[in-house]
């Protein structure tokens, strides 16, 4: 049984004076106009979202009956950053399973109701709290910061590279009326702004955002029943690793994003992953990640992410489009709202609706990789036309 | 227009008896990890190991390699009462140990481990240049 997205919405991100239900809905009611369908058309309702930062700490229910779907579901899904995607999975394998026909994933996270120092510590527990944040104070800048000062020792990535991914990911956002960020930066910006956690800088790090995305699915025989226009799921990987820091087996890269790609690949017998797609959305919370991600998901050889973006391969006319709606680094990444975010920019850029950053199809499919924690969950989608 | 929550504190009391000689061994200046007789050695220790066995413990000294840093600037609600400080990965052998360090430590630098209270009165590793 295929699933394809038959409708998808997303809201504004950046800080929002309004509270998590009623910037779901937000999405929500885009996502069923989009789709055509009501809520009485939804079979089951997945809700992703982290839900640490708000003060609804147990948000489904909340979110699920403003949104107008009391009694179908709420499943609730929690991957840390990786929660959007886990949530359109929720979506995807209760229609693969014959259990819906039509589900609804959304993604929402209300991420600037508590201040800076109280996110940075409770994103400091995406890890494991009590081996490593309760003894040294592992923020999540941290841990990609001691990833990046490994990929730079290993193969000479620079600070400028890792710059680049950024004026990339504003230049794209100042484009995107959605994204928290409107505004393009330079190099020098973000080399001469704050440290945050070396070596990242502020203009290193994704800003602390309010968002919510939904992602209407359905199978192939309701699309045939109404006749839905989707872009299918071609493909789904997923992997993990461990919570532990001190566990993995080197800090050049995620392992998981790697062990997702191959599943996911091979799902859609893909084999050369630069010739395969038009568009792909990667997990760049931080810069480094962006890097680390060109060369986890096969686009480059490992070792060479800092030049690839260097040499705009991952820009508009580059080998592969990368983070066309500004990325989680100027988009924003409202944790729970991300994934869903990405499945949205890959179905608006599949359907050609990406106005000024429309990218120029030829594959006619795209790729979405979100990561949660540090390589501690990771989410790779295929969805084609 | 913007109203304020109900103030909720959360301080939670954490059970580690199953791992109490590595807490204990922290005061005495000691590091320990947990191996298996299937093969798998942990850090951070972990009583069971995940064949089903209970592991045994056994000291982690001598000398590692730092294989990452950071110097964290923002500090995170907890830390408030920290200047910004270097976190470090090393590896010791068939283990990697996270620890702080007051040294300018870089990725390779060979460093030595011992144990010591920081600034909130936790007893932590750190590391320092061999």
């Amino acid at each position: 049984m295929k699933v394809g997205v038959i409708g998808v919405g997303c809201s504004k991100f950046g800080t929002r004076d309004v509270t998590i239900q009623e910037l779901a809905f937000e999405a929500v009611s885009e996502a069923l106009k989009d789709a055509d369908v009501g809520q009485e058309d939804i079979d089951l309702s997945v809700v992703g979202c982290v839900g640490t930062r708000g003060y609804e700490l147990m948000p489904a229910v909340v979110v699920n009956e403003y949104c107008g779907f009391t009694g179908k579901g709420p499943i609730r899904v929690e991957a840390a950053c990786a929660t959007g995607s886990a949530a359109v999975y929720s979506a995807y394998s209760s229609i693969k399973a014959g259990i819906a026909d039509i589900a609804i994933a959304i993604g929402v996270e209300k991420m600037t109701e508590v201040d800076t120092a109280t996110s940075a510590a409770i994103g400091g527990r995406a890890g494991n709290y009590l081996w490593e944040f309760h003894f040294y104070g592992t923020t999540f800048p941290a841990y990609y910061a001691m990833h990046a000062t490994a990929h730079m020792a290993k193969y000479g990535t620079t600070e400028r590279q890792l710059a680049l991914a950024a004026v990339k990911a504003h230049r794209n956002a100042a484009k995107n009326p959605k994204a928290h960020f409107q505004k393009e930066i330079t190099v020098e910006d973000v080399l001469n702004s704050r440290m945050i956690t070396y070596p990242l800088k502020l203009y290193d790090c994704s800003p602390i955002s309010d968002g919510a995305s939904a992602a209407i699915l359905a199978s192939e025989k309701a699309v045939k029943e109404h006749g839905f226009d989707p872009i299918w799921i071609e493909s789904v990987g997923y992997s993990s690793d461990t919570s532990n820091m001190t566990m993995r087996e080197n800090y050049v890269g995620l392992k998981a994003t790697r062990m997702a790609a191959e599943m996911a690949y091979k799902g859609a017998k893909i084999t050369d992953p630069l010739k395969s797609f038009d568009i792909a959305t990667v997990h760049d919370c931080f810069t480094i990640a962006e890097i680390m991600a060109y060369e986890d998901l096969g686009f480059c050889k490992k070792g060479e992410g800092g030049k690839f973006v260097e040499n705009g391969e991952s820009d508009f006319g580059g080998k592969i489009p990368v983070n066309t709606f500004g990325g989680l680094k100027a988009k924003g990444h409202p944790l729970g709202a991300t994934g869903v975010a990405m499945v949205y920019e890959a179905v608006k850029q599949l359907r050609e609706e990406a106005g000024s950053l429309q990218v120029d199809l030829k594959h006619y499919r795209a790729l979405t990789h979100n990561v949660g924690g540090t390589g501690h969950f990771a989410w790779v989608f295929i969805l084609g036309r | 227009m913007i109203i304020e929550s109900r103030e909720l504190k959360m301080k939670h009391k954490i059970p580690v008896g199953k791992t109490e000689r590595f807490w204990k061994g922290l005061e005495e200046g000691k590091v320990f990890k947990t191996f298996c007789k299937c093969g798998k050695s942990y850090y951070p220790p972990r009583a069971d190991c995940v064949c089903g066995n209970t592991t045994e413990w056994a000291e982690v000294s001598g000398e590692g390699v730092v294989e990452c840093f950071t110097v964290v600037h923002s500090i995170p609600a907890g830390y408030e009462w920290s200047k910004p400080y270097r976190i470090v990965i090393a590896s010791f052998g068939d283990v990697r140990i996270m620890g702080w360090s007051d040294e300018e430590l870089k990725v390779g630098d060979k460093v030595t481990l011992y144990t010591a209270k920081d600034g909130s009165g936790v007893w932590k590793v750190w590391f320092r240049r061999l």
